[in-house]
């Protein structure tokens, strides 16, 4: 399964995984805009957007990348079900986002939070995550 | 699950964990509880977050819990830390992602019996007047300079507008302002996510709700406050919006980046902090300050929305809602202690707490369906707790676990046998906001109030709930 929900005291946990870094990236991203559970504008035309970031390591490149979806997501009442990613180093990525806007979310994500972000390949040669949410 | 053996119970309802339970522990960490609710509370990681922000440089005394202390992230919810202004930090996770989440409480005339009859009707109405969910904008779209204006000046930016009176502004947490607010530090994309959100609940467990007036512990308190038993109140529960998430998330990334510059490591990514006195610390404080009081303006709105409801539905009999108290349970503020004898400046991280100042109102939420209280603050708060009490009820139940166990047509049955009108946009949310999804408020409050931090004066039992 490339994400699932798990329980969180107060918030929401999301284990991710993929074949590769890309794989878990675009995962990561679905899994964000599923949880949004957006409400989508009928006929509405597509939109796209580049995300380019930087950061200090690939967990937190991760965690900036999907807080960058989401701000983009809620600041233009959009949702991203497509991504393709241009270029992924560890600490840089370069993706196009793109999908619909929506008329509101049934749930809300305040952020994506960095607390027990560890984006790593395990023994089978998967790349995995945990990722909480703050709702 | 922490090993609660290590905790001594250093006076009643008062637990330590020594600062040698750790070797970075700077200083000790406090909780407030029963020891039923220290076993409980042993279940998540809150104990072992606490210990971690007691990590900290520059902390003073000690990492306090209340007894509505839970998992968060990086810090607990239901914590306070106070650090020295010259040699300590501030920290964005200690304030939290929601800036200013607060509460306010407004006293009417009408009692019980003048509403019963009318709680479908006010309850829609509120649930017209007050947008929430999330995405949906509010009735002011503010730009530019009118937006700024908001961000520096708080809720007396909006009471200029005519959205309150000077009245409001004297019964708000600093008067609903923070002098120390810039706009300036707050990007782009924070002012444009908030830009159409002042007015606005949102989802989650924010609420508005309509009260009575149940039981009233301190007849002289009460009076004081404009309360009496059977009375209709109003409480609004929300915060900063999306303008207060963005803030949080550009500055936790910011201060991530320039940490090792100061020569900062921590356990705890989430817990990314930067000396205050740093271009970054001082940076975020004003940013932060100002996501306090695109708050305060925001709940000063509702209040307006909110009478506007109830003159809808009871006209001229409504009268005037008064404000009783709106309070901070997110925020970071800049405060004077005596430490050893010395006067200290500090900078005081509530998140999930209550400013608890002697003779200051404390509103405290309980859970859908259950109770709320009315306390007011006790002198022993400012060498006990750095002036700070509990902030509601605190969740017990994840919400992945409340959506799978509450049938949510139950739920409503019951709530409304108990008398309570429900108006809310999610039925999944509103599972999430049930009350077996949260500690037991009136045991929370009991603490605080044996403690001698806050006295209790009244409670409330709601009657028409509005949620997002």
């Amino acid at each position: 399964m490339p994400f699932e929900f798990l329980p969180h005291t107060a918030d929401v946990r999301m284990n991710v995984s993929g074949k590769s870094l890309e794989e878990l990236f675009c995962d990561a991203l679905r899994g964000t805009m599923q949880f949004l559970s957006p409400n989508a504008q009928e006929n509405a035309a597509r939109v796209q957007h580049t995300i380019e970031i930087s950061s200090p390591d690939v967990t937190a490149l991760l965690v900036d990348f999907l807080n960058a979806a989401l701000s983009s997501a809620q600041e233009n009442k959009e949702t991203y079900a497509d991504v393709t990613i241009k270029d992924l180093a560890a600490t840089h990525v370069s993706a196009t986002v793109s999908g619909y806007p929506v008329q509101s979310f049934g749930n809300d994500i305040k952020a994506v939070t960095y607390h027990e972000a560890d984006v790593h390949k395990n023994e089978k040669g998967e790349w995995k995550t945990t990722i909480v949410f703050d709702i | 699950m922490f090993d609660i053996s290590v905790l001594k119970e250093t006076s009643e309802n008062l637990w330590e964990i020594p600062k040698s339970f750790r070797s970075d522990m700077r200083v000790s960490a406090l909780v407030y509880a029963s020891e039923a609710m220290l076993k409980e509370i042993s279940r998540d990681r809150s104990l072992e977050q606490l210990v971690n922000v007691a990590t900290l440089p520059g902390i003073v005394g000690y990492a306090l819990a209340m007894p509505d202390i839970h998992e968060g992230y990086g810090f607990p919810i239901g914590g306070v830390a106070a650090f020295d202004a010259q040699e300590g930090i501030i920290s964005p996770g200690g304030i939290g992602y929601d800036i200013n989440c607060g509460v306010r409480l407004l006293r009417s005339s009408l009692t019980l019996p003048d509403a019963a009859a009318h709680l479908e009707k006010l309850g829609s109405a509120i649930y017209r007047e007050v947008p929430s969910g999330v995405g949906k904008g509010g009735r002011l779209t503010l730009k530019g300079k009118e937006f700024n204006r908001v961000l520096e000046r708080g809720a007396p930016a909006v009471v200029a507008m005519g959205y309150g009176t000077k009245e409001d502004l004297a019964h708000t947490e600093s008067e609903g302002c923070i002098a120390d607010a810039s706009s300036e530090p707050v990007s782009e994309r924070a002012k444009s996510r908030g830009k159409d959100q002042l007015g606005t609940m949102g989802a989650g467990n924010h609420f508005v709700e309509v009260d009575v007036v149940e039981k009233i512990f301190d007849p002289a308190a009460a009076q004081a406050l404009g309360i009496f038993e059977d009375q209709v109140t109003v409480l609004i529960h929300t915060g900063s919006r999306g303008l207060g998430h963005q803030i949080a998330t550009d500055h936790i990334r910011i201060m991530m980046r320039a940490m090792s510059e100061y020569g900062i490591t921590l356990p705890d990514r989430e817990l990314a902090c930067t000396p205050f006195s740093s271009k970054e610390g001082g940076e975020y404080f004003a940013a932060m300050a100002a996501g306090a009081n695109f708050a305060w303006a925001n709940r000063q709105l509702i209040t307006w929305e909110v009478r506007k409801a109830f003159a809808e539905v009871f006209g001229e009999k409504a009268g005037v809602l008064d404000l009783v108290y709106d309070v901070a349970h997110n925020i970071a503020k800049i405060e004077e202690y005596k430490i050893d004898g010395v006067n200290r400046k500090l900078i005081v991280h509530r998140k999930g707490a209550t400013r608890a100042f002697p003779d200051q109102p404390v509103i405290i939420p309980g859970s859908m369906g259950t109770a709320s209280y009315v306390l007011v603050g006790q002198e022993a708060s400012m060498h006990k707790s750095f002036g700070s009490t509990c902030h509601g009820a605190g969740r017990r139940m994840s919400r992945t676990q409340a959506r799978r166990q509450v049938d949510v047509k139950e739920l409503k049955q019951r709530l409304s046998e108990k008398g309570i009108v429900v108006n809310a946009g999610s039925l999944a949310g509103l599972a999430e906001e049930s009350p077996e999804s949260y500690k037991n408020v009136d045991e929370v409050v009991e603490i605080v109030h044996a403690a001698g931090i806050a006295r209790t004066v009244a409670r409330l039992r709601p009657i028409a709930v509005v949620k997002g």
